[in-house]
């Protein structure tokens, strides 16, 4: 139970979510004492809160293999292999991202054919998707595997729309490769390659729709935008550099002419609304996608809400069996083998 | 003639009922509703039934509800296949035509007196346990209510609460001298609060360790258990029938039994004489929803580790009933300024 705010966001949002979805069992792993002590001061339903105790913690400043060799009962491994034992669905945690992805790879298995686990992210866009017109995109890999080679792209594609489909409620996501241009020669070689393998693969339950420009991603033209972690992380956190950019000039304008102050305070309800949809908060968490199991790696600085969001998207997203979805798409693809994308 | 061994008294609405009254709609549904209509709260029936079964206890209700309900209530009492020895009802018509508008929703004013009554018909040191719910003052009229009988409140102190709460003097008087008949001692064992409103257990801290919040009837059954008024098959069976009437998940009853435990409000020792008791009786009984039950409990408990339950030193050894009143007023007090009327 990691986080800037935690415990007392991470159970504020938990005794939220236990009255308001009493369909999502909850699964609390840390200090048993901490935990009932707090919790007994805020309205919850213990009917769907279970506490598994857990005597360490991982601490942010720790190094992931330092700290899990340390503290064999620190939370985010214990959580990790109550998920494996099958007494939770899925782990969301808003602490340390390494340690959570180094604590999942030691307890759950690699889906077979994918060499590389992807983090991803979600970004709003101008289009809305699926029954829930859900206005966030999914961007994939956004850092865990810098040097992502074409069965990486492709492995990531194919996840990222088991993923979509299941959180947007969005039966056939579009999926793109993010590239340089939209012709299908345009890119490095491993992006070339991947377009080739997707764009056979797609069909039934597969939309590849070629590759998009950076100008897309914001637009939504697709739904999930693949990418290597080295990309993805450069344009996350170029997004994230605008979106902050533009608050500043806006804070700027207001300050320097009444006119510009005037005009903000005529936009401030369509700016609200901005806010509202750019809301990192109402999306909660991003999934760490790879692996058997699930992991949504909730923002560090995630207050209850978000915490409460990042659940429910897990919830959602682990109904069904998608990870066998992704393991029989790339079966289908003509990939290599477990085995042989191991080696 | 058997014994008294035990009085059990319980609150109606929202304790035994599902009522809505904080809506005018709700009240007016409620007051026309039929017998059959009414909907009571899970696994209270199978309490009660269990507790009539248990020993030679009488069961008594004390309902806010006009007496023109009588009719209807006792007949839903009867189809949940509950008896009881005494049903009181409050006298709002007869309120409402004196011009005593206040006592409509007073509560301090009503249930005293009637629970003083009750105490004197009885007059030997015959424990007690009393249900009510969070919705009121219940906490507080029964807590004020166990300290009068055992000697530990004042008339004084009576006094002060009903002039604070706005009771009318004669009543306050009446009340007053009822408290002269009776024998002290030591009887109320337990009051029970149900969480209808999911109201934080911290809140109850003020009312000491007899007040024990509960989130459902199976919690009552096993802190019953704990003090031997019900056995183990007892307990079973009000699990069993909050599963199959009210569709209640095994999880959900382990996630709340091991609530209790972390609360401090169930021991260890309960948990595991429970489990050696069950043992024998799953196995005897042969039922799966028993074995499942069994197993469900134990592993929430053992899920605990070495976490310590709450300690018993949070909750208070004496109740300061206007300091009670003064920070946490139930839905009893009357408005400002209107005692210094009657002075």
């Amino acid at each position: 139970m990691g986080g800037d705010h935690a415990p007392d966001e991470v159970l504020r949002g938990a005794a939220e979510l236990s009255i308001a979805a009493p369909h999502v069992q909850i699964l609390l792993v840390g200090d048993g004492d901490l935990i009932t002590e707090r919790l007994r001061k805020l309205r919850h339903d213990p009917e769907h809160i279970a506490v598994h105790h857990a005597s360490q913690r991982v601490e942010m400043h720790e190094k992931p293999g330092d700290a899990l060799a340390q503290k064999p009962d620190c939370s985010v491994l214990v959580g990790a292999r109550l998920v494996k034992q099958g007494e939770a669905a899925a782990l969301v945690t808003a602490g340390h991202t390494g340690a959570a992805v180094l604590a999942c790879s030691r307890h759950w298995k690699r889906i077979p054919g994918v060499r590389r686990a992807a983090l991803a992210a979600v970004y709003p866009t101008e289009i809305r998707r699926g029954e829930k017109q859900d206005p966030f995109s999914l961007i994939l890999d956004v850092g865990a595997t810098i040097d992502a080679r074409a069965e990486d792209l492709v492995a990531f594609a194919l996840m990222g729309s088991a993923y979509a489909a299941r959180v947007s409620r969005n039966a056939k996501p579009r999926v793109a490769l993010l590239s340089n241009g939209s012709e299908a020669g345009k890119g490095p070689p491993e992006v070339v390659r991947a377009h080739e393998i997707l764009q056979q693969h797609t069909g039934v339950n597969f939309n590849f729709i070629g590759n998009v420009e950076g100008v897309d991603i914001p637009r939504g033209t697709a739904d999930v935008v693949v990418c290597s972690g080295f990309l993805g992380n450069v344009v996350l956190k170029m997004l994230e550099g605008i979106s902050e950019t533009v608050v500043e000039l806006a804070r700027y304008a207001y300050k320097q002419r009444l006119a510009w102050k005037l005009g903000l305070m005529m936009l401030s309800g369509g700016l609200k609304r901005l806010k509202e949809v750019t809301d990192w908060e109402q999306y909660g968490g991003a999934p760490i996608l790879g692996f058997d199991r699930l992991l949504i790696k909730a923002h560090g600085r995630s207050r209850a809400r978000a915490i409460a969001n990042a659940v429910k998207v897990a919830a959602k997203a682990s109904q069904g069996a998608w990870a066998q979805e992704v393991e029989e798409g790339l079966r289908q693809s003509g990939l290599p083998t477990e085995g042989e994308a191991a080696g | 003639m058997v014994e008294l061994a035990h009085i059990f008294r319980w609150d109606l609405d929202k304790t035994y009922l599902r009522t809505d009254f904080e809506t005018l709609r709700g009240l007016v549904r409620s007051a026309f509703e039929k017998a059959e209509q009414k909907q009571a709260v899970p696994g209270a029936s199978a309490l009660l039934r269990e507790l009539r079964a248990s020993g030679s206890h009488r069961i008594c209700f004390i309902s806010g509800s006009p007496r023109q309900m009588r009719k209807v209530l006792e007949q839903k009492l009867k189809l949940d296949g509950v008896q009881f020895d005494e049903f009181i009802l409050k006298p709002n018509v007869s309120n409402l035509l004196r011009g005593r508008f206040r006592a409509l929703r007073e509560q301090v004013g009503y249930k005293l007196p009637a629970l003083l009554a009750g105490r004197l018909a009885v007059n030997r040191p015959v424990p007690e346990t009393l249900f009510g719910d969070d919705a009121e003052g219940d906490a507080f009229i029964y807590s004020l209510y166990a300290d009068i009988v055992r000697g530990a409140v004042n008339k004084t102190m009576v006094a002060q609460v009903f002039e604070r709460v706005g009771t009318y003097p004669d009543v306050a008087a009446r009340t007053l001298a009822l408290i002269d008949g009776i024998e002290l001692s030591d009887v109320v064992r337990r009051i029970f609060i149900i969480l209808d409103k999911r109201s934080p257990p911290a809140r109850f801290d003020r009312y000491g360790a007899r007040v024990v919040p509960i989130y459902n009837y199976f919690q009552a059954a096993a802190v019953l258990y704990q003090d031997r008024v019900l056995d183990a098959p007892a307990l079973v069976r009000v699990a069993l029938d909050m599963v199959g009437r009210a569709s209640y998940e095994v999880s959900a009853l382990a996630s709340s039994f091991q609530d209790l435990v972390r609360r401090g409000r169930l021991s260890r020792a309960s948990t595991h004489r429970l489990g050696a008791e069950l043992d024998g009786a799953a196995a005897l009984a042969g039922g799966d929803g028993v074995v499942s039950l069994v197993t469900a409990l134990g592993h929430r408990v053992r899920a605990l580790g070495s976490a310590r339950a709450q300690p018993a030193a949070t909750l208070a050894e004496q109740v300061d009933y206007l300091a009670a009143l003064a920070e946490d007023p139930p839905r009893l007090l009357k408005p400002p300024g209107a005692g210094k009327k009657k002075k």
